[in-house]
């Protein structure tokens, strides 16, 4: 009598019934391929468990007993919050979120905008990118920027609305991150998250999951489908970016 | 289940758990929750983010559960989706910022030994499609009969085994058999 592997398996993980149990023992007891299948079948068990045991034992972390008692600031319960939403020293984000024009001048911004020639300006009450910010939007692919450009173009969408939006992040004295989306030939700032200072390692990027909660957040509402490719996107910046 | 019901309230039907009963369930469960998220995320920090934010959505939704239902199943499929959002989120935004080298920069939490056979078995855990990760984490390490990880995935028993039975033939093929 032969069985499959799948029956093997479950023979191996306890979940067979009595009567195919037994038959799977006589048949083990004169083929020693099935006893050796079934052998691997349990030596994979014990081997990915003695892997993962060790974590029981290792101390938990405050900030996940103060979860469990409930008292840790909840996280908007429905939707998707970025991991490592606290990168550590490395990295921390004090939150502009969706930009008032108010903030502007803020004290956060003030010493940015101060500069000449400075990438945003105002129309409105609307924050929008202007000087090298405006053109690196309008300009730069993220598969062909130079990885020491100052405005770093990351992913560009479609937004519910029908418009072409980009995230960027910019490496000045200060860093920021933010999303800009196209309208009326202007970019228009709809997040803004600035870094701590400048902790320049060479190269250094926020990783994917270090993504401002703001913008990571914006950037989830407002994109309809997926993320331009390459291809979608050189043809949007032929379209200049109009819809 | 209901809709609009506090978190331990109507305590005079006897059907919901205390709030203070479930946090200390729930704080029974973490060693299990922090295994389960490791075998699924890898990293030891996501793993922990994860858990706390399953933690997080159990507590919000905590008229949901019922003394008699079993509370770790329920937990650990709330902890699942949470991956899985997190995942696809994680896709959308894969080309906002260039990863590498920082990823090593920021991965772990420092505090696992480098041990060998961790990092072998992890590595190839990761590889597998989440869905025989789940299943090979539900079952194999976390112990859990087909019929219960089958309910946390939302699958039939058959449908599982098969996964768990993929994910299983992947990981003896990366691993080597013995």
């Amino acid at each position: 009598m032969t069985f499959d592997d799948e029956t093997l398996m479950a023979y191996a993980d306890g979940e067979l019934e009595a009567t195919t149990r037994a038959a799977v023992e006589a048949a083990m007891a004169v083929d020693p391929a099935l006893a050796q299948r079934v052998a691997q079948h349990r030596a994979l068990r014990s081997r990915l468990c003695s892997a993962f045991d060790p974590v029981l034992s290792e101390p938990i972390p405050e900030r996940l007993l103060a979860a469990a008692r409930g008292a840790a600031a909840p996280a908007h319960p429905a939707r998707v919050i970025p991991l490592r939403r606290t990168p550590a020293a490395r990295w921390s984000w004090p939150q502009l979120g969706a930009l008032a024009a108010s903030l502007l001048l803020g004290a956060l911004l003030g010493a940015w905008l101060l500069r000449t020639p400075t990438p945003l300006g105002t129309r409105d009450g609307t924050l929008l990118a202007a000087g090298a910010l405006a053109r690196a939007l309008s300009e730069q692919l993220a598969g062909t920027q130079p990885a020491d450009a100052p405005v770093q173009i990351g992913v560009s969408f479609r937004s519910h609305s029908g418009e072409y939006c980009r995230t960027f992040v910019l490496r000045e004295k200060q860093t920021f991150a933010g999303l800009a989306c196209h309208e009326r030939d202007e970019w228009r700032l709809l997040a803004l998250a600035a870094g701590e200072g400048q902790r320049e390692t060479a190269g250094y990027r926020p990783a994917t999951s270090a993504l401002p909660a703001a913008v990571a957040s914006t950037l989830d509402a407002l994109i309809a489908g997926e993320p331009l490719d390459a291809g979608a996107e050189a043809s949007a910046r032929q379209h200049h970016w109009n819809p | 289940m209901e809709e609009n019901g506090a978190p331990g309230r109507s305590a005079a039907t006897g059907q919901r758990l205390s709030g203070p009963d479930l946090q200390q369930q729930l704080i029974a469960l973490l060693p299990r929750l922090r295994r389960f998220a490791r075998a699924l995320a890898r990293d030891a920090h996501d793993a922990d983010d994860l858990v706390q934010l399953a933690l997080e959505r159990a507590l919000a939704r905590a008229d949901q559960v019922r003394p008699d239902a079993e509370l770790g199943g329920w937990v650990f499929g709330i902890l699942r989706n949470a991956w899985i959002d997190e995942m696809r989120s994680r896709a959308r935004r894969a080309r906002l910022f260039v990863p590498a080298e920082l990823a090593e920069h920021m991965g772990g939490g420092g505090s696992q030994p480098a041990h060998a056979e961790l990092l072998a078995v992890e590595e190839a855990l990761a590889r597998l499609p989440e869905e025989q990760r789940s299943a090979v984490a539900l079952v194999l390490i976390e112990g859990l009969s087909y019929k219960e990880a089958a309910h946390v995935m939302q699958v039939p028993v058959g449908t599982l085994t098969s996964r768990l039975a993929r994910g299983r033939e992947a990981l003896q093929e990366m691993l080597g058999d013995s």
